[in-house]
C-alpha cells in the first residue's frame, strides 16, 4: 500500500467538514453561479462610485497639470510615489503564496492563493496608475519605451531606477497574469462543463481555452507552475528591490541605505499578508468558505505577518543605528530630527509607523490573538495604515527639510485631487475584486483537491492506527518502495 | 479531423485508478487518455508518458532574455549614443543588472506559457470533444482507443471488474476545432447512438 | 524489520584525517607565528591575528548556522528534515569550542596594543579621530568584550535547550496529545532562538567582529550579507556530512529526496545571497560617495580584485548553473562537489571582507593580498576541529529522532 498522503495528526486539517470532491466543486462553485447578491451590488457600486471620483481627480491633473498636487520644491515626491509603493507592496504577497509557498510545498497556500494571486494582480494595476499619471505630460508616456526613433534615435536611460520601475512593474504584472490565468485554466473548465445556462457555457467555454483534464496535460502544467513559481520567486524579491533603488540610489540621507532592497521586500510581504487578511476574513464569511479559509490559514498567516513584522522592525533598529553610527550630520539629522523626534512637523507620522508596524503586531506572539478573527481584522487594517505611514516618512521626511534651511517647507498637505486618486485606486480595486470574485472560483479548486486526501478532516481521522506504529513498522508496511 | 471510436469508462477514486491503468497497459490496450479533475502524482508514470521538457524551452527563452537586455543595452550605451550619465562609465554594468533579470524572467515566462498552450492545444475559442462533464468534476475518466483487434464486450467485462463505472462506446473527434461551447457543433457526422452497457 | 543503525562510531580513517587536518592547522598557527606573529612589527602581527579572527569568526559563524536551520524549520514546523536533524544538531555542537577559541581570540586581539585590525582600539589615536571619537559610544572594548560574551553564552544555552528538546523523547514514545504539546514546546524555544539570533547574527555582530575593521565605512546591509554567507555555507556542512554518513550506511530514512532538498537550498540561498551582495555593491558603487567606496576601492581596483571576483564567481555562478537540473541535486558526487566549493567559496568571501583592512600599508594606503596558503592552513585545522567534535556529538545521541512526531512524513517525504 503506497502511503504517499500521509502526514502528522499534530497537523490541523486543512479542509474541514469531512468534504469529498464533489463538495469541494459544489461549495467553491455555488456563489459564482448564483445571481448577484443584494450586499455584492451595495459593495460593487461604492467601488465603482470611487473608481469614478478617482478618474474625475485623474482627469483634473491632466487637464490642469500636475500643480493641481500639492508637490513642489524640495518635496517632489508625495503622495502619488507613497501611494504608489504601498500599492505594490501589497501586491507581493499574492506572489509569495503562490510561487514561494508551492517551492517550500505548504498545502495551506491552496485555500488562498487564487484570492492572493488575483489581489496582486488588481494591486500592481492600481499601482501602475500612480507612474503613469505623475508624468503630467501623460500622451507621451510611450517616450519610456526603447523604440527606435527620429530623435536620433534617442534611447531611454537604462542607468536610471525609474526605467528599471517600468520593466519590473511591466514584467510583474505580465507574470503574476500569466502565473494566475494559467492556474485558473482546469478551475474555468469546471465552472464551464457545471453551466448550464448558455451564456455560461459561452463565456466559460472561452475563457477555459478547452482544458479537459488530459494527464498530459495536467503534467505540462505542473511543470508550468513550478517552474513559473521558481521564477516568479526571485521576481517579487527583484520588483519590491527595483522600487528600492528609486530611493537607495539616490544620495538623500535616509534614502539612501544598502539594506533598503530586503527591507522593503519584507515589508511588502508584511503589508501583502494584511491585506489578504482583510479581503479573506470578509470573503470567507460571505461566500461561506470557511470550512476552505479555516482559522489555520488565517492563524499561520498572522505568523508571517509578525515575521515580516519583526524583520521590518529589525532594519528599522539597523537604519537608526547606522545613522547615528555613520557620523554624518545629515543622516543623523535625517533620522533623529526629522523622523524620531515627535515634535517635529512629521514626527506623529514616524510614530503611527513604528506602533503600527513594530509595537501592535508583536500581539500575535500569542496564539488567541493570532486565531482571533476580529483582532485579526483590525490589526490587518492597522498594519496596512503603518505600512502607508512608513513610505510617507521615507519619501517625505527626507525631502521636507534636507540641506538648505531656507528651501524648507513646513507642511505638505495633499489636495482634494491626490486623495481623489488614491481613494480612486481603492475603487478599481474593489470594483476588479468584485467582479473576480462573481465570475472566477475564489479558491482554487483543483489544488484543493490535490490535498484532500492528506489534509481533509476525514482522511486525517483515518490515520489514527498509522500514527500508532513505530517509525520501523512504518518504513517496512507503508512505503512504497517502488516510486 | 479525426473521429475515432472509444470505450469510456470511469473511477471515482484514484486508488483504484492506478491499478486498472496498470492492468490495461498490461494486457494491450491503448490508453488515448485519462482525465482527471487535478493533478494526481505518478499517472504520467503510470502511464508511461515521456517528462516534458517544458522546463528546458524555459531555461533556453530565459537565456534569450538575458542575452537581449545585455546586448541591447550595451550597443545602445557603448556604440549607438553613448552619454555621461552621473559620471558612471558607459559599459556600466551593474546598472543594467535589473533590466536584464527583468527581461529574462519576462521571456521565460512568456515564451513558456505561450509554449504550453501551443503543446496542449488551448487558446481561446478552441473546442474539444469532451467524454464526460464530471472529469473536471470528482470522476478519472479513462478513453481506451477502439482498434480493428479490439473485441468490445471482453473490454468492457475487463473494465467493469477492475473498477470501471458507467462504460460506453463511443465515437469522438480527437483533435480540436474552433468553436462555442454552448453550441453543439460536434464535427462528425456519424449518428450512432453510444451504446450505454452499464 | 527494517534495522536502523542508531549509534554512529567513528572510522579509524576519519579519526585519522580530522587529527592530521587539526595537525596542519596546528602547524600552520606556528608557521604563521614565527613568520608574522612573533615579529615587532605590528602589521606583521596584524596579518597573523586576521587569519585567526577571520578563521574563527568563519566556522563558528557556520556551525551556529547550523542551529539556526534546526530553528527556523522548526518554527515553520517543517517536517522534511526530521530524517536527519540529529546531524545539524551534532554540527552545532561545535558552537562551544569554537565559541572558546572565537572568544579567546578576540580578547586577544581588543586587549592588546596592536590597533591594526581594530584601529578604535587605541584610545589616543580614538581622542583625535572625530568619526571614531563619534562611534565610541558603541566602539569600545568595553561593549565590545560584555556583548561578545553575553551573545557566545546566550547562543550556546538556546543550542543547547533546542537539542536537550530533541533528545528528551528518545526514549519515550508520544501520544498524540504528548505530540502537539511537544511540537509547541519546540516552537517556542526555536521562536526564542531565531529573536536572539536576529538581535546579535543579523544585527549587532557583524558590526562589532567584522564592520568595525573598516571602522570609518558603515552599510545597513553588512549583517544580513554576512547571515546569507554563514546561512549557505551552513548548509553545505550539514549536506556534505549527510552523504558522509549515507556513504558509510547510516542514516537510512534519509535519501535522494532530502539531498535534492538541500541541493534547492543550497541553490536557492547562494542566489540569494548573490541578491544580498549586489544590493551592497550596487548601491554604493551607484551613488558613488566617496566615504562609502572606500570599502570597495583596493577590493574592486586594488590588489583584491581577483579574489573579489573570484568569490562571486564560486558563490554565484558555480551554484547557479550547477546545480539548476534536478539530475544534479540527487546526484551524491555533485553534491559532494559544490559543498566543498561553497564551504571554500564564501571562506573566500569572509576573507575579503577581514583582511583588506589589516594589509593596508598606511603610508601607501594600498592593501596588498598576503600569501594565503597558511590562511588556508588554519582554516584546515578549523575543519578538522569541526569534524572531530561533530564525530563526538554524532556518537553521543541516536543517529535518528526516532519519536519525533513528525519523522514519519520524513521518511515518505519526495520533491
Amino acid at each position: 500500500m503506497s502511503l504517499l498522503r500521509y502526514e502528522s495528526q499534530v497537523r490541523p486539517p486543512l479542509v474541514e467538514g469531512h468534504k469529498d470532491y464533489h463538495q469541494i466543486t459544489e461549495d467553491i462553485c455555488r456563489p459564482v453561479e448564483a445571481a448577484p447578491s443584494l450586499l455584492w451590488w451595495i459593495g460593487f457600486g461604492i467601488s465603482v462610485i470611487l473608481l469614478l471620483f478617482g478618474v474625475f481627480s485623474v482627469y483634473m491633473e491632466v487637464t490642469y497639470g500636475v500643480g493641481q498636487w500639492n508637490l513642489n520644491k524640495t518635496i517632489g515626491w508625495g503622495w502619488d510615489i507613497t501611494n504608489f509603493v504601498w500599492w505594490v507592496g501589497i501586491g507581493h504577497a499574492g506572489t509569495l503564496i503562490s510561487a514561494i509557498l508551492l517551492l517550500f510545498r505548504q498545502g495551506w497556500r491552496t485555500g488562498v492563493n487564487r484570492a492572493a494571486e488575483a489581489m496582486t494582480i488588481f494591486a500592481v494595476m492600481c499601482a501602475g496608475q500612480f507612474p503613469i499619471w505623475h508624468m503630467g505630460r501623460v500622451w507621451m508616456a510611450f517616450f519610456v519605451m526603447p523604440y527606435p526613433n527620429t530623435r536620433g534615435p534617442l534611447w531611454v536611460n537604462f542607468n536610471s531606477p525609474l526605467l528599471w520601475d517600468v520593466f519590473a512593474i511591466s514584467t510583474y504584472f505580465t507574470v503574476s497574469l500569466l502565473f494566475w490565468y494559467s492556474g485558473l485554466l482546469p478551475d474555468l473548465a469546471t465552472l464551464r462543463d457545471r453551466a448550464r445556462k448558455k451564456w455560461r457555457k459561452h463565456m466559460y467555454g472561452v475563457l477555459s481555452f478547452g482544458w479537459t483534464g488530459s494527464t498530459k496535460h495536467w503534467q505540462r502544467h505542473e511543470s508550468l507552475s513550478l517552474v513559473l513559481a521558481g521564477l516568479a520567486t526571485p521576481l517579487v524579491l527583484s520588483v519590491h528591490t527595483i522600487v528600492s533603488f528609486d530611493f537607495a540610489t539616490s544620495v538623500v540621507p535616509g534614502w539612501h541605505t544598502t539594506i533598503f532592497p530586503p527591507y522593503f521586500v519584507a515589508g511588502a510581504i508584511f503589508s501583502g499578508f494584511a491585506m489578504v487578511q482583510t479581503l479573506l476574513l470578509v470573503t470567507r464569511k460571505v461566500l461561506n468558505l470557511q470550512e476552505y479559509i479555516t482559522i489555520e490559514h488565517i492563524e499561520v498567516m498572522n505568523k508571517v505577518i509578525i515575521l515580516t513584522g519583526s524583520i521590518v522592525g529589525i532594519a528599522y533598529l539597523t537604519e537608526l543605528f547606522m545613522a547615528w553610527y555613520s557620523a554624518v550630520q545629515y543622516e543623523e539629522f535625517a533620522f533623529f530630527e526629522n523622523r524620531a523626534n515627535i515634535l517635529s512637523p512629521y514626527g506623529w507620522a514616524y510614530y503611527i509607523m513604528m506602533s503600527c508596524n513594530v509595537v501592535f503586531p508583536q500581539i500575535f506572539w500569542f496564539r488567541k490573538m493570532r486565531r482571533n478573527l476580529y483582532v485579526t481584522f483590525f490589526l490587518s487594517i492597522l498594519v496596512n495604515i503603518g505600512m502607508w505611514f512608513e513610505r510617507f516618512v521615507i519619501i517625505v521626511t527626507s525631502v521636507y527639510r534636507d540641506y538648505l534651511p531656507s528651501a524648507w517647507s513646513t507642511y505638505y498637505t495633499p489636495t482634494i485631487w491626490e486623495v481623489g486618486f488614491f481613494l480612486g485606486t481603492f475603487g478599481l480595486f474593489f470594483t476588479c475584486y468584485f467582479l473576480f470574485s462573481k465570475f472566477f472560483p475564489v479558491i482554487a479548486i483543483a489544488e484543493i483537491k490535490h490535498i484532500l486526501k492528506k489534509n481533509g478532516e476525514s482522511y486525517k481521522e483515518n490515520m489514527d492506527e498509522i500514527e500508532k506504529v513505530s517509525v520501523e513498522e512504518f518504513a517496512d508496511h507503508h512505503v512504497d518502495k517502488h516510486h | 479531423m479525426s473521429v475515432k471510436k472509444f470505450i469510456v469508462t470511469s473511477f471515482d477514486d484514484e486508488e483504484i485508478l492506478f491499478p486498472a491503468i496498470r492492468q490495461v497497459r498490461k494486457s494491450g490496450y491503448k490508453i488515448h487518455d485519462v482525465y482527471t479533475p487535478f493533478p494526481i502524482h505518478g499517472l504520467d508514470k503510470a502511464m508511461g508518458l515521456r517528462d516534458t521538457s517544458l522546463h528546458t524551452a524555459g531555461f533556453v527563452y530565459a537565456i534569450m532574455g538575458t542575452a537581449t537586455a545585455l546586448a541591447f543595452m550595451t550597443w545602445i550605451f557603448t556604440t549607438d549614443w553613448p552619454m555621461n550619465i552621473g559620471g558612471k562609465p558607459h559599459f556600466a554594468l551593474p546598472a543594467w543588472i535589473p533590466i536584464t533579470f527583468e527581461l529574462t524572467v519576462l521571456f521565460s515566462a512568456v515564451g513558456m506559457v505561450l509554449t504550453f498552450c501551443y503543446l496542449c492545444q488551448l487558446a481561446p475559442f478552441v473546442k474539444k470533444d469532451h467524454f464526460r462533464l464530471r472529469s473536471t468534476d470528482d470522476l478519472f475518466v479513462m478513453a481506451i482507443e477502439c482498434t480493428t483487434k479490439t473485441n468490445e464486450e471482453q473490454a468492457i467485462a475487463f473494465l467493469a471488474q477492475l473498477g470501471g463505472k458507467d462504460i460506453t462506446v463511443e465515437m469522438k473527434e480527437t483533435e480540436w476545432w474552433l468553436g462555442r461551447y454552448d453550441k453543439d457543433d460536434r464535427h462528425t457526422l456519424i449518428k450512432t447512438e453510444p451504446e450505454i452497457i452499464h | 524489520m527494517m534495522a536502523i543503525r542508531e549509534q554512529f562510531s567513528k572510522t579509524k580513517n576519519f579519526n585519522l584525517i580530522s587529527l592530521g587536518l587539526m595537525g596542519v592547522g596546528l602547524l600552520s598557527i606556528i608557521i604563521l607565528f614565527i613568520t608574522h606573529g612573533a615579529s615587532g612589527d605590528h602589521r606583521m602581527q596584524a596579518r597573523f591575528w586576521a587569519s585567526l579572527l577571520q578563521n574563527s569568526v568563519y566556522f563558528l559563524l557556520v556551525t551556529n548556522a547550523a542551529m539556526f536551520f534546526i530553528a527556523a524549520t522548526t518554527l515553520a514546523w517543517g517536517g522534511w528534515q526530521v530524517s536527519f536533524r540529529r546531524v545539524s544538531e551534532a554540527i552545532s555542537s561545535c558552537v562551544p569550542v569554537l565559541s572558546i577559541t572565537t572568544g579567546i581570540i578576540l580578547l586577544a586581539i581588543v586587549l592588546s596594543d596592536n590597533h591594526t585590525i581594530y584601529h578604535w582600539t587605541d584610545t589616543e589615536h580614538v581622542k583625535h579621530d572625530k568619526i571614531l571619537l563619534h562611534k565610541a559610544g558603541f566602539l569600545n572594548k568595553g561593549f565590545f568584550i560584555v556583548w561578545t560574551i553575553i551573545t557566545l553564552v546566550g547562543w550556546n544555552l538556546l543550542g543547547a535547550k533546542l537539542r536537550q528538546l530533541s533528545r528528551k523523547i528518545d526514549d519515550r514514545p508520544l501520544d498524540n496529545a504528548g505530540a502537539k504539546k511537544y511540537i509547541w514546546d519546540n516552537t517556542v524555544w526555536a521562536a526564542i532562538f531565531i529573536v536572539f539570533f536576529s538581535l546579535t547574527v543579523m544585527s549587532s555582530i557583524p558590526w562589532l567582529w567584522l564592520m568595525s575593521i573598516d571602522a570609518h565605512w558603515y552599510s545597513t546591509m553588512y549583517s544580513w550579507y554576512t547571515f546569507a554567507s554563514s546561512f549557505v555555507a551552513g548548509i553545505a556542512l550539514i549536506t556534505i556530512f549527510v552523504i558522509y554518513l549515507k556513504n558509510l550506511g547510516y542514516l537510512e530514512f534519509t535519501n535522494e529526496e532530502h539531498l535534492h532538498d538541500l541541493g534547492k537550498f543550497m541553490f536557492a540561498f547562494s542566489v540569494f545571497w548573490t541578491y544580498l551582495w549586489f544590493s551592497q555593491f550596487m548601491l554604493i558603487w551607484y551613488a558613488n560617495i566617496p566615504e562609502e567606496t572606500t570599502y570597495f576601492e583596493p577590493r574592486v581596483e586594488g590588489a583584491w580584485n581577483g579574489i573579489f571576483w573570484l568569490t562571486v564567481i564560486i558563490n554565484f555562478l558555480a551554484p547557479l548553473l550547477i546545480l539548476m537540473s534536478r539530475g544534479a541535486k540527487r546526484n551524491y558526487g555533485t553534491l559532494t562537489f559544490m559543498c566543498i566549493l561553497i564551504l571554500f567559496g564564501h571562506w573566500m568571501d569572509f576573507y575579503q571582507m577581514v583582511f583588506p583592512g589589516p594589509m593596508k600599508d598606511p603610508e601607501t594606503s594600498v592593501s596588498h593580498v598576503p600569501m594565503m596558503l597558511a590562511d588556508l592552513g588554519i582554516g584546515l585545522g578549523f575543519v578538522g576541529l569541526i569534524m572531530f567534535f561533530t564525530a563526538r556529538a554524532l556518537a553521543n545521541a541516536p543517529l535518528i529522532a526516532k519519536n519525533h512526531p513528525f519523522l514519519k512524513e520524513s521518511l515518505i517525504h519526495h520533491t
